[in-house]
């Protein structure tokens, strides 16, 4: 007899079951990775290859000269230095600065504590790149634009709701009975704090800095608008190279690549921590 | 951490005897208002600063007729009044606009969601290593940045050696050379499985992190008692889930309402009137036709469109906050 018992990990499940299971998980994987694939793929062909009516699936001859030529750019290196340098300010300054708040909504019950919210809430809906306008006033009259700094203002200002929403779900997804639990055996609210709430939090600030990592390392519209060519970041650099080149499609892959590959590195570095549960086990004790 | 740490031990000194419960946490709660303000202080200045006083000046903005000529010289605009909104709310391009762009939303985020929340099912469902090739690949798409997949769904789909024309005229079909954005309907077709498919990773990680939150106990009790997968799926799993759900939805909706890069990269930084949405839209009046108050103008009436959805969003929240 059959079990139906789809939902549960732990008890034995059907053959069959897990066998379609199986098989969706593989073709949605296959599909999902292609276009990736594809990127990698173009970027290894030379260019006869690319400019073909019969695509070829792997690439036949392999070469690197679609990458010495993206390398090879001017101001690609640069580009490169700047688009960290921005990132990782507004990152940290986004991650110190949100959890802050978001300790506040999530554990203290205090007047105004629905207002913070509704402002962090409502300014997500803003469209920021209509903003672009004042921001540019602002930001000129205080010497910022074409500047590291300047959009570096911007950037934290666009990770920053976010970043105190997604904080607040995973602190208020560690139960209060852990602090409560700990204050009766004496601990201080620092205690609290350092012991409980901030171990637990780990892959929520981990998850939430990544996500901060993509938005900041792929904006290319307010750093396109706000500097000059000299001071862009990767991302700007691949739109202006891309229309210079019109469709190069092989070393426009290739500087694509290169371009993704800080963001790819890092997610490696923490996939790990990003699926793990959040309090599994915490209150069995 | 001075902020918390300076908190002194709970208020005793008026009785010898261990005070009552309920007098205790009214003493802290009057304490720590004053440590939550402080905590939000830095985040709410900044908004402030940065995000409250532009929105001032871009209202400001919207009612004045600020043009090329205003920018360079720093001359205020003449005031224009509301004719920038009487300009937008009597054009029939602008309401194709809000419309496409309104249905692109509903369209996207319902596919987006759906195959989020039955990827991270079907993902507590497979075998260990099938579960770990679903997350490689879904990490390689999600990591990869928005501008970067939309030039690889424009390579995918170029009309001359595109791998889509290929493969669908080897299965028979007459795609040689096929245009895949004369037509808005297969357009828009290419920007949403963009959009989806480099959404998904995001909903079905979060989701699956936020299955891991619903305790095992309770679902092998509910088959114990009977319940088949589905029951425990509404009864159990989604009830545990709608917090989450809820706030992943509503990202969705934010961020696919306020579509640019996709079908900005995806029609060569040129997006033809049947390509435009409301950011697009409005960036390419200012920026593009150098009428900064027109574009404002549109700006705010996009943020007064998205107050609907604020105002659900707000509501449920409040209401799971109080469940919290």
């Amino acid at each position: 007899m059959a079990r139906h018992d789809d939902g549960v990990i732990t008890v034995g499940r059907s053959r069959t079951g897990t066998f379609f299971a199986n098989a969706t998980g593989i073709v949605f994987g296959l599909i999902m990775i292609f276009p990736v694939y594809w990127v990698l793929n173009t970027a290894f062909k030379p260019d006869s290859e690319v400019r073909s009516f019969t695509p070829t699936f792997w690439p036949h001859d392999f070469t690197l000269d679609n990458f010495k030529s993206a390398l090879g750019e001017e101001l690609f290196i640069p580009s490169m230095i700047n688009g960290l340098i921005i990132t990782a300010m507004a990152v940290a300054a986004a991650l110190v600065v949100g959890f802050l708040a978001a300790l506040a909504i999530a554990r203290f019950s205090f007047y105004g504590r629905k207002a913070i919210i509704l402002v962090v809430l409502a300014v997500q809906l803003v469209p920021f790149l209509a903003l672009l306008i004042p921001l540019f006033l602002m930001l000129q009259s205080a010497n910022l634009t074409n500047s590291l700094v300047g959009v570096a203002l911007v950037y934290l200002v666009l990770l920053l709701p976010y970043t105190v929403w997604t904080l607040r779900g995973f602190i208020s997804g560690i139960p209060r009975e852990l602090d409560e639990a700990a204050m009766i055996d004496g601990c201080t609210r620092a205690q609290v704090f350092w012991r409980i709430i901030l171990p637990l939090t780990g892959p929520g600030l981990v998850a939430t800095s990544v996500y901060g990592f993509i938005q900041a390392w792929n904006e290319f519209i307010i750093i396109n608008t706000l500097n000059d060519p000299k001071n862009q970041n990767l991302m700007a650099w691949l739109l202006y190279n891309q229309t210079e080149r019109g469709t190069a499609w092989g070393p426009l892959m290739a500087g694509a690549i290169i371009t993704s590959i800080p963001v790819v590195v890092f997610f490696l570095l923490i996939q790990r921590n990003i699926a793990t549960g959040l309090t599994a086990g915490a209150v069995k004790g | 951490m001075h902020a918390v740490d300076s908190r002194p031990a709970p208020a005793q000194a008026p009785q010898a005897t261990p005070p009552k419960p309920v007098k205790r946490v009214r003493s802290r709660g009057q304490r720590d208002s004053g440590v939550a303000w402080l905590l939000s202080l830095p985040t709410l200045l900044i908004l402030v600063a940065m995000l409250g006083y532009p929105l001032y000046r871009m209202i400001v903005l919207s009612f004045q007729n600020m043009r090329l000529r205003e920018l360079f010289s720093g001359a205020t605009p003449p005031w224009a009044g509301v004719d920038q909104y009487t300009k937008a709310l009597t054009d029939s391009v602008f309401w194709g606009v809000v419309a496409r762009t309104a249905g692109f939303t509903v369209v996207s985020v319902t596919l987006s969601v759906l195959a989020g929340l039955g990827i991270a099912l079907l993902m507590r469902r497979v075998t260990r290593g099938v579960r770990m090739f679903m997350m490689i690949a879904m990490m390689f798409v999600w990591a990869l940045p928005q501008l970067v997949a939309a030039q690889a769904f424009r390579w995918l789909t170029d009309s001359d050696f595109g791998v889509l024309n290929y493969v669908l005229t080897q299965l028979g079909l007459d795609y040689d050379t096929h245009s895949w954005f004369v037509n808005p309907w297969e357009g828009w077709a290419v920007i949403t499985a963009l959009v989806v498919w480099a959404g998904i990773p995001f909903l079905a990680i979060s989701l699956s992190a936020g299955l891991t939150q619903v305790p095992k106990e309770l679902l092998e009790a509910a088959t114990v008692d009977g319940a088949n997968p589905w029951q425990s799926l509404r009864n159990i799993t989604l009830p545990i889930l709608k917090p989450l759900l809820m706030i992943v939805t509503t990202l969705s909706v934010i961020w696919n309402f306020g579509l640019f890069t996709q079908n900005w990269a995806l029609r060569d930084g040129h997006p033809e009137p049947v390509y435009q949405t409301l950011a697009t839209y409005s960036y390419t009046q200012a920026f593009g036709r150098s009428i900064y108050s027109y574009g404002s103008a549109i700006s705010v009436i996009t943020v007064l469109l998205m107050l609907g959805v604020m105002v659900f969003y707000i509501r449920q929240m409040f209401k799971i906050g109080e469940v919290d």
